[in-house]
């Protein structure tokens, strides 16, 4: 294989990363302030919650399922934990028992989806509808107010600072993403769940036992949902019962432009963190451009929209690429003679 | 010369009047008797000239010519993967060639659609059915075209029209019974009176249907062909069956390789003719995989003793016994429970009754995964759906039953991965531009050396094979075939299946004839004879069991 193939092919498989490059170099140049220190961890920490739903949301995607519940469990992880915490319960958890129990929760409600779509073959469209509208409702219910102030240390992940200049946010979603990126790729966890996702029939016959990693799945994104709750809350100092509502169709969207497919098996959580930064840019660029906020939405739309486009080229390409090395490499197999 | 001018069959009702022995209208079918002639009639149907169709990684087909007369019955044959499925997915307007043109009654077309093949009433039987399970059989009979009062569906009518049809096709089946519940033998030949007398079709054309057909309905499938064939249609029969070609064919096109080899009358030729042809001077190659690996009938060691397996419906008391370095091949014909008995032994699906003794030791096997730990690996017989994970790379597919071996702490160590990787890619001559490709952008013979290659790297003790050379090219088969005999059963003990039975006769050391389910016959390597095998296989030889 050529070093001209590799590179081409290194470039392809990273296409995310190249357009957030390209769009931020042209935003660089046309949108005022863009490029500055500042705005650009702005960008970051507006990007975090988001984040987290996309690598939720994504690594939902890789095992071939989806979920609709996300937006919710933001909302009712640490809404449940500080009614527990002030209401119900008031003196008896301290904030970093606190933490623990809203990640608890996220990743039970995500062992709840999971059992229930890979051990009694319910729908996951549908297991997971049911959760987004039953936990909204119930956070609706129980929390009918803002509840605040927060303890400082439950809400130091979402407005904490690292060295004075770096948001813990930011610094989080790194940690998490770079955490997430190794386990799939470089681990045999990694390689089974990617695998599962592919093909779960195949993975199946091949001994992969398919629905430990399916629950596996939404366990960890409940629990990324969770931590995008705690970031969410640390942000605004205070639990709401809207807290992310919209945000899964996004996050879908994120995941999707980061290399995720439909059809599972496909798509890396660097990928991904490549499309949230995207989605996070878009509106950032889009708010410091002055375009009406009423319409920031349908020009996001818009540009996810495009970029899906280019991503369909870019595996057209790609399988092209591909085909003309075997043909290459065909010809020479039988200038060679018989191979056998 | 011009084609007698009758056109088209009778009206449903007469049809019917007709098979019950009531003369309605007495002119007409007199008319038709002196079509009972079975020469061709000189003008060509269809012809191709020169088609090719490059697959990404193959070419299925290359420069083939073929030219059907009208109102003859023409066969076509070749072996598994010589390209007969692509021709007829060609003729039959599913396929576009990469080029090459087709001429239908003297009509020149690039390539022929959908729509084109209906207009010129050209109908195609397919290998696998395809009856909408839910529907009535009267419904799957009319489907798309059915008979009407103002915008209701005729119901009545529906029900009486098709039962002449069947009647007239000599089936009987309950237009009221849903497709379901037909066999799959019930729902070809439904199909097949479907193209005849509710499509008229005047090409029609039948790929591998005997191959599915019970004793029964294939003397009714016989029957009604000969009857299409006085009515002067033109009917192309696709088989890898030499006795059916011989049986209706007038002439008879061989394929090899991807290209048409030769197009002969059938009269005067034997099966073994007709073999010679088909098999061509691959004979030599193939026997070489036998001449260069003396077979060690392998002393004592039993890696799988299987004891009264038994699934009500799918197979019955089997009981053998597996050596290490033997291969057991396990020939049976399609229903014969082959594949689910396999899959029974791997713990994917499940049994009644039946216990394992893996090594010497009795265990229980519940899942794919216990299996693999206890040494059984089954290759499935359907690659697209449960072998490959097409969206993987060929590395990831290659190391993922062995991901043990190369990590350390459940870390993965690239330079172990990619040591084993290109030692099989090697070893199994696996074309691929890099082993970075997406698996499913590789050939059929590619693929199937991926997964071959990939359960070999885990080196079980068992191997379970599900027809490991299906649907691939003659080189990728030879290959596959040599990999299974020198590499796979060097270490471990192989069950395999086939469609036909040439792989079995090549590589194994013994086979076990499954006939509905049940062991009727084995045949140790010194006595083995094709003939005998094959007709254990149809169920007409029995008590070989000592």
């Amino acid at each position: 294989m050529s070093k001209k193939l590799k590179i081409e092919l290194f470039l392809l498989d990273n296409l995310i990363w190249v357009l957030v490059a390209i769009f931020f170099l042209f935003n660089a140049v046309v949108t005022p302030n863009f490029a500055t220190a500042r705005n650009i961890i702005n960008i970051l920490y507006h990007s975090s919650i988001m984040s987290m739903l996309v690598l939720g949301e994504g690594l939902i995607l890789i095992i071939g399922n989806l979920d609709l519940s996300l937006e919710s469990i933001l909302a009712f992880a640490p809404g449940i934990t500080m009614l527990l915490a002030v209401k119900w319960l008031p003196g008896v958890f301290g904030p970093v028992s606190c933490i623990f129990i809203t990640l608890l929760v996220g990743a039970l409600i995500g062992l709840f989806n999971g059992i229930l779509i890979s051990r009694v073959q319910v729908n996951p469209f549908l297991q997971t509808l049911s959760m987004l509208i039953m936990l909204r409702g119930l956070v609706l219910f129980m929390v009918p107010f803002s509840i605040f102030p927060l303890p400082e240390t439950y809400a130091y992940l979402g407005q904490g600072w690292v060295f004075d200049r770096i948001p813990a946010a930011i610094l989080a979603v790194f940690v998490i993403y770079i955490g997430f990126h190794f386990v799939l790729q470089y681990t045999t966890f990694g390689r089974k769940y990617m695998a599962t996702g592919g093909n779960p029939k195949a993975s199946f016959v091949s001994g992969i036992n398919t629905s430990r990693m399916i629950i596996i799945a939404f366990v960890l994104s409940g629990l990324l949902a969770a931590v995008a709750g705690l970031l969410a809350a640390g942000r605004q100092g205070s639990v709401n019962n809207s807290m992310g509502t919209g945000m899964v169709m996004l996050a879908f969207a994120g995941a999707i432009l980061g290399g995720a497919s439909l059809e599972g098996g496909k798509g890396t959580p660097v990928g991904m963190l490549g499309g949230a930064i995207l989605l996070g840019m878009i509106s950032n660029s889009l708010t410091l451009l002055g375009v009406q906020a009423t319409l920031v939405y349908a020009t996001q739309g818009a540009l996810i929209f495009l970029a899906i486009i280019i991503d369909r080229l870019r595996i057209y390409i790609r399988s092209r690429l591909l085909h003309q090395e075997q043909l290459r490499k065909l010809a020479l197999e039988q200038g060679k003679g018989d191979s056998f | 010369m011009e084609m007698p001018s009758w056109s088209g069959s009778p009206g449903i009702e007469e049809e019917r009047a007709a098979k019950m022995g009531v003369k309605m209208n007495a002119a007409k079918w007199v008319e038709h008797e002196p079509l009972q002639v079975v020469q061709p009639r000189g003008e060509a149907a269809l012809q191709l000239k020169n088609i090719t169709k490059i697959y990404p990684g193959t070419v299925a087909l290359q420069k083939v010519n073929l030219e059907v007369m009208q109102g003859e019955v023409h066969g076509i044959i070749g072996k598994n993967g010589a390209g007969k499925s692509t021709l007829v997915g060609i003729i039959s307007g599913m396929v576009a060639p990469s080029s090459g043109e087709m001429v239908i009654k003297g009509r020149n077309l690039a390539h022929l659609s959908r729509l084109d093949a209906k207009r010129e009433k050209i109908a195609i039987v397919p290998q696998e059915p395809q009856v909408i399970s839910d529907f009535t059989v009267a419904e799957n009979l009319f489907l798309g075209d059915y008979p009407r009062r103002g915008p209701c569906v005729d119901w009545p009518e529906m029900f009486r029209r098709a039962e002449g049809i069947l009647r007239r096709a000599g089936l009987n089946i309950n237009v009221r019974a849903k497709g379901e519940d037909l066999s799959i033998s019930e729902q070809q030949l439904l199909l097949l009176a479907k193209a005849c007398y509710v499509e008229q079709a005047e090409i029609i054309i039948l790929d591998e249907v005997s191959a599915s057909l019970s004793h029964d309905d294939e003397d009714i499938f016989f029957t009604l062909l000969g009857e299409q064939k006085r009515m002067g249609k033109t009917i192309i029969l696709i088989s890898h069956r030499t006795d059916d070609i011989l049986r209706v064919c007038d002439r008879v096109t061989v394929i090899r390789d991807g290209r048409s080899i030769k197009t002969i009358p059938c009269e005067g030729l034997d099966r073994q003719q007709l073999s010679a042809l088909i098999v061509g001077d691959d004979v030599g190659g193939a026997q070489r995989i036998i001449a260069g690996s003396p077979r060690s009938k392998a002393e004592g060691e039993v890696v799988l003793k299987v004891e009264g397996f038994t699934r009500a419906g799918c197979f019955e008391n089997i009981r053998f016994v597996l050596n290490k370095g033997e291969i057991i091949g396990l020939a049976g014909l399609r229903g014969s429970g082959r594949t689910e008995l396999l899959k029974s032994i791997a713990g994917i699906e499940s049994r009644d009754a039946g216990t394992l003794e893996i090594a010497g030791r009795r265990c229980t096997v519940a899942s794919p995964s216990q299996a693999l730990e206890r040494g059984i690996v089954y290759l499935p017989e359907d690659r697209e759906k449960e072998g490959l994970i097409a969206g993987l790379s060929v590395r990831e597919n290659l190391v993922l039953n062995s991901l043990s071996q190369i990590s350390k702490v459940s870390l993965i160590d690239r330079k172990m991965e990619d040591s084993l990787v290109s030692k099989l890619i090697e070893a199994f001559g696996i074309v691929t531009a890099t082993p970075e490709q997406e698996a499913g952008q590789l050939s059929g013979g590619n693929k199937q050396k991926v997964v071959v290659g990939r359960i070999s790297a885990f080196g079980p003790l068992v191997y379970l094979l599900d027809e490991p050379t299906r649907g691939i090219d003659i080189a990728a088969k030879d290959s596959i075939l040599r990999n299974i005999r020198d590499r796979l059963a060097a270490q471990a003990g192989v069950v395999i299946t086939s469609p036909g039975l040439d792989d079995l006769l090549l590589v194994c050391d013994r086979i076990l004839v499954l006939f509905k389910g049940r062991i009727v016959a084995e045949f140790e390597r010194a006595e083995f004879n094709e003939g005998r095998i094959f007709m254990a296989m149809q169920g007409e030889l029995g008590n070989q069991i000592k």
